[in-house]
């Protein structure tokens, strides 16, 4: 058996059962009150007030520093994204073709061959 | 001597003295070491991307056995978390158990939506989505039926697929902590209590919902957590197995999604306030949601001490479902130790794997 002081696994479970017994004491402790609700909901909505405006003006202030904006660098972060996906699309695509294809003769067999679909349940699993 | 052996067993004051020593001159060498590297390598078992769309990515989990059973299982992750939760390092992790048990895994997994997502409604989720996967998966594997596995939220969608899509082609559906009767869901409740909360306001001034507006709930808890996490890391920084599993979990603590804004608006006010799913008056892009419609065998595991989605939220899934192949496996824990606690390891796994085994051929 290993030994659970140096095993980070046995740490980590422990670690998680205790962070979670902490945040479920405090968490219906703090929570369950409707003043705490509304406290939290006005201060939620102010913030976001605060900063749809705050966004606003950054924006205007790059721009007249040249600069490029948050919202500006997230489109550019898109488009690269768009153009990753396309190519994972394709890439996909390729495999699932040189896997089609892999049956014709003098074709080349498919990168990784996908094993049987045979498999059954121990007989004590079986339905 | 060795600085890890146990403070206590050290025999002579000296010998304590020496290893304290030796205990802070690494706790001064890890502590820079810990501040410029990274964490462990999470979800590093091997998959192919098939799809990218947008905030949702379809990925294919390379087989890890000789022969898998034929039918194909797509996992739905919940739209705040990221999928690696289910993945977490080789040798504890989900995925790599599932493929090593002969199964042939997919996972439609969630990215930030971007600003000009913020008009992604539930019928994108529930109607595009997971169709446009699960047809993916069809065609990929080659095979009719597919088995769904819905993780927390992602159980959600996928009962709503479900009972939208109850011809086919699901062939078995699991989930995790799964909402149905959202008046149980206190925490929650508490936050988007409607006599307080502008649902409207918010998504109309910031579009997408960052997670720290989600669950700031959890963030308000944190700083009293965190701060004792914190100084138990540093105590502990010598120690490098502590020092991995801290980092684990403080990634996966850490690590929420923002959610699509008009999605957003349909959670809050379909199923936090109006508790449509429990009350059958769901409907998604004009399709009714009635659970009694799903007939495919259902497994429900759910935790005991679950206060993010309490036992009374989640039980009604199970007595709801049309299906008469049905089960519900209750776990000690709470909502994270179900999918990566001890328990999980030592009672669902298995046990998923024995209901699933003969229903996959």
């Amino acid at each position: 058996m290993a030994d659970k002081g140096n095993d980070p696994w046995a740490m980590w479970q422990t670690m998680l059962g205790e962070m979670e017994k902490s945040f479920n004491t405090f968490a219906g402790k703090t929570m369950s009150s409707p003043e705490f609700s509304k406290a939290m909901n006005q201060a939620g909505g102010a913030s976001a007030g605060a900063q749809k405006q705050m966004s606003e003006m950054m924006e205007k202030y790059l721009g007249g520093l040249n600069m490029p904006s948050r919202a500006q660098m997230v489109d550019m972060a898109a488009r690269l994204q768009s153009i990753e996906a396309q190519l994972a699309e394709i890439k996909s695509l390729l495999m699932m073709q040189s896997g089609a294809a892999a049956g014709a003769p003098g074709a080349a067999q498919p990168p990784s061959p996908r094993p049987p679909r045979t498999k059954q349940p121990p007989r004590e699993q079986q339905k | 001597m060795n600085a890890s052996a146990p403070f206590d067993q050290l025999a002579s004051i000296p010998e304590r003295i020496q290893a304290e020593v030796q205990r802070a001159i690494q706790r001064s060498i890890k502590g820079v070491e810990y501040l410029t590297t990274s964490g462990p390598s999470l979800g590093s078992t091997p998959k192919d991307v098939l799809s990218v769309r947008g905030t949702m990515s379809l990925y294919h989990y390379r087989p890890l056995a000789d022969e898998i059973y034929r039918v194909p299982i797509l996992i739905v992750m919940a739209t705040t978390n990221r999928g690696y939760i289910l993945d977490m390092v080789p040798g504890q992790s989900f995925i790599e158990f599932l493929l090593k048990r002969g199964y042939d895994v997919y996972m439609l997994d969630w990215t930030a939506p971007k600003p000009e997502e913020k008009g992604l409604r539930m019928e994108d989720y529930v109607l595009d989505f997971i169709p446009y996967c699960v047809r993916r998966v069809q065609e990929d594997s080659g095979e009719p039926d597919v088995t769904v596995i819905g993780y927390c939220f992602g159980g959600v969608l996928s009962l709503l697929y479900a009972s939208i899509f109850h011809d086919g082609p699901m062939k078995n559906l699991i989930c995790f902590t799964t909402p149905i009767d959202f008046r149980e869901m206190t925490l929650f409740q508490n936050f988007s209590d409607r006599r307080y909360f502008d649902v409207d306001h918010l998504v109309d001034s910031i579009g997408n919902v960052p997670p720290e507006m989600i669950f700031s709930s959890f963030e308000m808890l944190r700083p009293a957590s965190r701060a004792i996490s914190q100084v138990q890391l540093w105590e502990n920084i010598w120690n490098d197995d502590y020092v991995k599993s801290y980092r684990m979990f403080d990634r996966w603590a850490t690590d929420t999604l923002p959610l699509a804004g008009e999605y957003f608006r349909a959670i809050t006010k379909d199923l936090m306030w109006d508790n449509k799913l429990y009350n059958g008056t769901m409907s998604v892009g004009g399709h009714r949601c009635d659970l009694a419609e799903i007939k495919v065998p259902v497994l429900h595991a759910v935790a005991e001490h679950d206060h993010i989605v309490p036992y009374d939220a989640a039980r009604h899934l199970i007595p709801k479902v049309g299906s008469t192949d049905k089960e519900e496996v209750i776990l000690k824990g709470g909502h994270v130790s179900l999918v990566a606690g001890a328990n999980a390891i030592r009672r669902l796994w298995p046990k998923l794997d024995s209901w699933l085994g003969g229903r996959s051929t």
